[in-house]
């Protein structure tokens, strides 16, 4: 099962990733990071296990991300 | 007679921050969290590091200025309220804006407001639009002196007040990196690798090598230096004193992602440059010494920017710095010894001779150089050097703490 794995202190907002998988990811209004929706965290990296089917959309977000902090394992 | 000045430097982190109020400057800029244009860089301070940046700098009689001046998206605007509403009641003299969210709400709440250089303020009208919420403007890095001295003046003429009722002063930069974009607004980062340098994310691919190619004809074109976009840095120490008369009032050095003794040494060398304006005695062999320390640090090699002109060519010939000196880390801190102004380091790397140029650089610390006169390791007396594993101690006037690190200073072609 392919995991999103997020490390979210080092977002700088750029939005790119909520306009490739808006399903999975969302701006946060009281930060101004990107959220990984219905993700677990633990020690600033935040992960969520997601279905096969689900990996293009992610990897797209992963690539856009300009500052490297998403990765589909 | 020429007014005050305000020398105003870049601090990244504390390190830098120190170093800049150890130079002379009187003022500092610096970012935090996401929202400036480093927001790349790993060390930007944190929202709760306003109350100590302020303490520190009033302590030194040092203003203190938050950037806050990328490209704003609706995502950010609670933020950047939380942001603007920690500054004022940290006591920070002013933040640093482009984005009409941010001057409105900073003015809403009486925060004093400068205008970046990302507005690209380029002629008097803007100014006098601006004036409506800033009383300090910073300039394009595109004009001319001529057209500075012409903005300048008519601030003058036409008596252009900010809000806090005092005519608008002018700030232009004085020193550092320049880049190929009209101040700052450019798109080939987020072209090229998705990164915005609006958003602090850009990842300076211009001062890449490039070749040009005219694809109809097939041929490569000749071009003597392959880095065609990457410009030299700005240096104005040389015509200073014209800079000065042209009626500006703040002078800014570039530079919040770079180390704290290339921040102590350029604020150092503006804040003589600066004072020796004001006293005639500004002279060549003083701009020979200062722009000598200059070349010290990093640098891309050095022009005078558009004050003089366009001059055609003024390219960086090389990727990274081109500075004379490099520094070489040997150890961290260990102890002090106040009384006999003694500092105590591990040797972690290489060497220390007596007789090598040292740097030491901390939060506290700041950027601190000196020369070793003499040398005592592990308790057993004077010695000649010390090396990997050893404790050393040697005369220090300022005190160093135990997170500080030791650097030998050596010249760059070593």
């Amino acid at each position: 099962m392919p995991t999103i794995v997020y490390r979210r202190n080092k977002c700088i907002g750029c939005n790119y990733c909520t306009e490739q998988a808006p399903e999975f990811w969302r701006m946060s209004k009281k930060d101004g990071k990107s959220v990984l929706l219905n993700s677990i965290e633990k020690k600033g990296f935040w992960t969520l296990r997601i279905r096969d089917e689900e990996t293009d959309i992610n990897e797209r977000a992963a690539t856009a991300c300009p500052v490297k902090v998403i990765e589909v394992r | 007679m020429s007014p005050s000045i305000e020398l105003l430097s870049p601090a990244g982190n504390f390190e830098s921050l120190t170093a800049a109020v150890q130079g002379g400057a009187d003022a500092v800029y610096f970012g935090v969290d996401q929202l400036n244009m480093r927001a790349r860089a790993t060390m930007n301070f944190t929202l709760q590091d306003l109350s100590a940046i302020a303490e520190q700098c009033h302590a030194s009689n040092v203003r203190a200025y938050l950037t806050l001046n990328t490209i704003v998206y609706d995502h950010d605007l609670s933020l950047i309220k939380t942001i603007l509403q920690q500054a004022k009641a940290s006591c920070i003299d002013a933040v640093i804006a482009a984005d009409q969210a941010v001057l409105a709400y900073a003015s809403s709440i009486q925060m004093p407001v400068h205008i970046s250089t990302q507005a690209n303020i380029s002629n008097i009208e803007a100014i006098k639009f601006y004036a409506h919420f800033a009383d300090v403007m910073v300039l394009a890095r595109e004009l001319s002196l001529k057209q500075v001295k012409t903005i300048c003046d008519e601030i003058q003429q036409q008596q252009i007040y900010g809000p806090s009722g005092r005519l608008v002063k002018i700030e232009v930069f004085a020193h550092g990196a320049l880049c190929m974009a009209v101040s700052g607004k450019c798109y080939l980062s987020l072209h090229s690798h998705n990164a915005s340098a609006n958003r602090g994310a850009c990842i300076q691919n211009c001062r890449h090598k490039y070749r040009v190619t005219d694809i109809e004809e097939d041929v490569e074109l000749e071009i003597d230096n392959e880095y065609i976009m990457s410009s030299k840095d700005l240096k104005t120490i040389d015509f200073l004193d014209e800079l000065i008369a042209s009626g500006v009032s703040v002078l800014k050095i570039e530079g919040r992602g770079r180390s704290p003794e290339y921040v102590k040494t350029v604020t150092s060398c503006y804040h003589e440059a600066i004072d020796a304006c004001a006293e005639g005695i500004f002279s060549e062999e003083k701009i020979f010494e200062w722009t000598n320390r200059l070349r010290e640090v990093y640098n891309r090699d050095f022009w005078g920017g558009y004050y003089l002109g366009q001059k055609m060519g003024e390219w960086s010939n090389a990727s990274g710095s081109k500075a004379t000196t490099k520094k070489i880390y040997l150890g961290k801190g260990k102890h002090y010894y106040s009384k006999t102004q003694i500092a105590e380091f591990e040797i972690e790397a290489y060497q220390l001779h007596v007789g090598d140029r040292i740097l030491v650089t901390g939060p506290t610390t700041g950027a601190v150089e000196t020369t070793i006169s003499s040398l005592h390791i592990n308790d057993s007396g004077a010695a000649e050097f010390a090396t990997k594993g050893d404790r050393c101690a040697f005369p220090l006037e300022c005190a160093i703490r135990p997170s500080d690190k030791l650097y030998k200073i050596v010249n760059a072609n070593q």
